[in-house]
This record gives structure tokens, sequence and C-alpha cells, in this order.
């Protein structure tokens, strides 16, 4: 059981990532710690029992940080090598809940009203 | 963008939420020196022009959505968001590769306090912001 008070601020009073370490531009280690971003968005309950999916999830940064609470995650990018990186991840972290799939938001292989969240992180 | 918000309404339930969040290019960036009493304001770091126009056909596509009744607006914010550095150098090298700024900063500090802290932890600190929608069934389904 994760706490609230940890799922909202995440461990941390800002959204600031590893000091000191530089990586490149692209990388989602320099976007929001997922728990922080979903914080900012409402809070857990957002996301909590719900099916999500998330578009353009790179390597799966907020697809895996909100698995825990979500009934189930897909994540969906155009980067086939995101998405071996996020199923990567996804097997690292233990995370059963997530599929990931690549593709592009204006083709989507899912059926009609699959979702009750559908999360646009640092995508449109 | 507004065939994908067509297709994100298809496979969303009816009351079913699009989060759309993303860095605010209305808001300027700074780079600012962390010390440990907080931030203190080095310089300002522009948009480019190219991220300012997606940001704009973005925000277009939207209130397209919007209007054609796929979506109804909800609750909306911003929250700062900060991209570490190790030093001055380390801030300065992102910038030159980075697309969602231009590659310069506008210092607002003079070059002798730039060099005297160029070895101490920079953030930039970026607004972003967030939109919740709320799926609407429309006249279609």
């Amino acid at each position: 059981m994760v706490s609230i008070h940890m799922l909202v601020n995440g461990g941390a009073a800002d959204s600031i990532g590893e000091v000191g370490r530089h990586v490149p531009s692209f990388s989602s280690a320099l976007r929001p710690q997922p728990l922080y971003e979903l914080g900012a968005w409402g809070g857990p309950s957002l996301v909590s029992g719900k099916r999500v999916l998330d578009i353009g999830c790179g390597d799966g940064r907020l697809a895996l940080g909100v698995a825990p609470l979500a009934t189930s995650v897909d994540g969906i990018d155009p980067d086939a090598e995101a998405i071996a990186a996020a199923k990567r991840n996804a097997r690292t972290a233990g995370i059963r809940n997530v599929r990931f799939a690549t593709g592009a938001a204006q083709h989507l292989p899912y059926p009609g009203a699959a979702f009750d969240v559908v999360v646009l992180s640092w995508t449109l | 963008m507004v065939d994908a918000l067509v297709e994100i309404h298809r496979v969303l339930a009816p009351g079913g939420t699009l989060v759309d969040a993303r860095p605010d290019s209305r808001v300027r960036a700074y780079a600012a020196l962390r010390n440990p009493r907080g931030f203190k304001r080095f310089g300002v770091v522009n948009t480019s022009r190219l991220e300012m126009a997606n940001d704009h056909a973005s925000d277009n596509a939207i209130a397209s959505a919007v209007r054609e009744g796929l979506f109804k607006r909800g609750r909306r914010g911003r929250f700062w968001h900060l991209v570490p550095f190790s030093s001055l150098g380390e801030l300065r090298d992102y910038l030159r590769e980075h697309p969602r700024f231009v590659h310069r900063a506008d210092w607002i500090v003079d070059s002798a306090t730039r060099k005297r802290h160029s070895t101490d932890q920079f953030v930039i600190r970026r607004a972003v912001r967030y939109e919740l929608l709320q799926a609407v069934r429309s006249p279609r389904d």
C-alpha cells in the first residue's frame, strides 16, 4: 500500500530530478517525477482503479509511475526503441498491469470506450 | 492534432478524462542558481519560435475539439518544473542542444557573477500547464 503523502509529494518538495547528471535532452529523466505530476493534476484519485492510456509514453516514465494505482495502463509511442525500453523498464520494475505498443495517436489500436483516462503528457 | 483528439475521444469512455499537460510557453523560463535559501535568477530562457508555434497549434486543436462538442473543459493549472545542472557550463550545453528553448539565455547578472558561480548548481525553472477535459458523448455515438 502506497501512502497518499508519498504519491502526492513523491518524496520531494519539488519536481527536481537527479542533480549533477547531464542526460540527453529528450530523456524522460528531465521530465517531472510521475507522481509529482499526477499530484499536480489532482492526485491519485484521477487514476485509481481506472483504465489508463498514456499517449506518447516514451520509455514508460508516467505509465509505470501510475500503474500501481490504476487497474491497467496502456502506453503507446511511435518510437519503437522507446517502447522496447518501456517494456524493459516494466520487466525490471516487476509491473504486470502495463502493456506497451508502437503506434500513433491518430490510429489507436484499441476498441471504443476502452479507457477511463487518457494522458497526453508533454505530447500534444 | 485534431485527428488525434477525435481518436482519443473514440477510445475514451463517455465521461472519461483527457489530461493534456505540457510546458507552458506563455510563461518565461528562468536559469537560476540553487543555493541553500532557494533560487536566484541569473537569466531568462525564452522558448523557440518553432515550439511557440507548436504550442499554439496544440491550443487551437484543443479549442476545436471542445467547439465540436467532443470534450468539456475541466480543471486547469500550472506547476513549476526544475531541470537540474551541476554547473553553468552544463546548463549552457543543454540550451545549445535542446529544441524547446532558444540556444542562449538572456543573462540578468553580469559576467563576473556568472564566472564566480560557474561551478555551482543551477536549474532551469519552467512552467508546466495542465488541463483536464471530460469526454462528452458526441452526436456521432
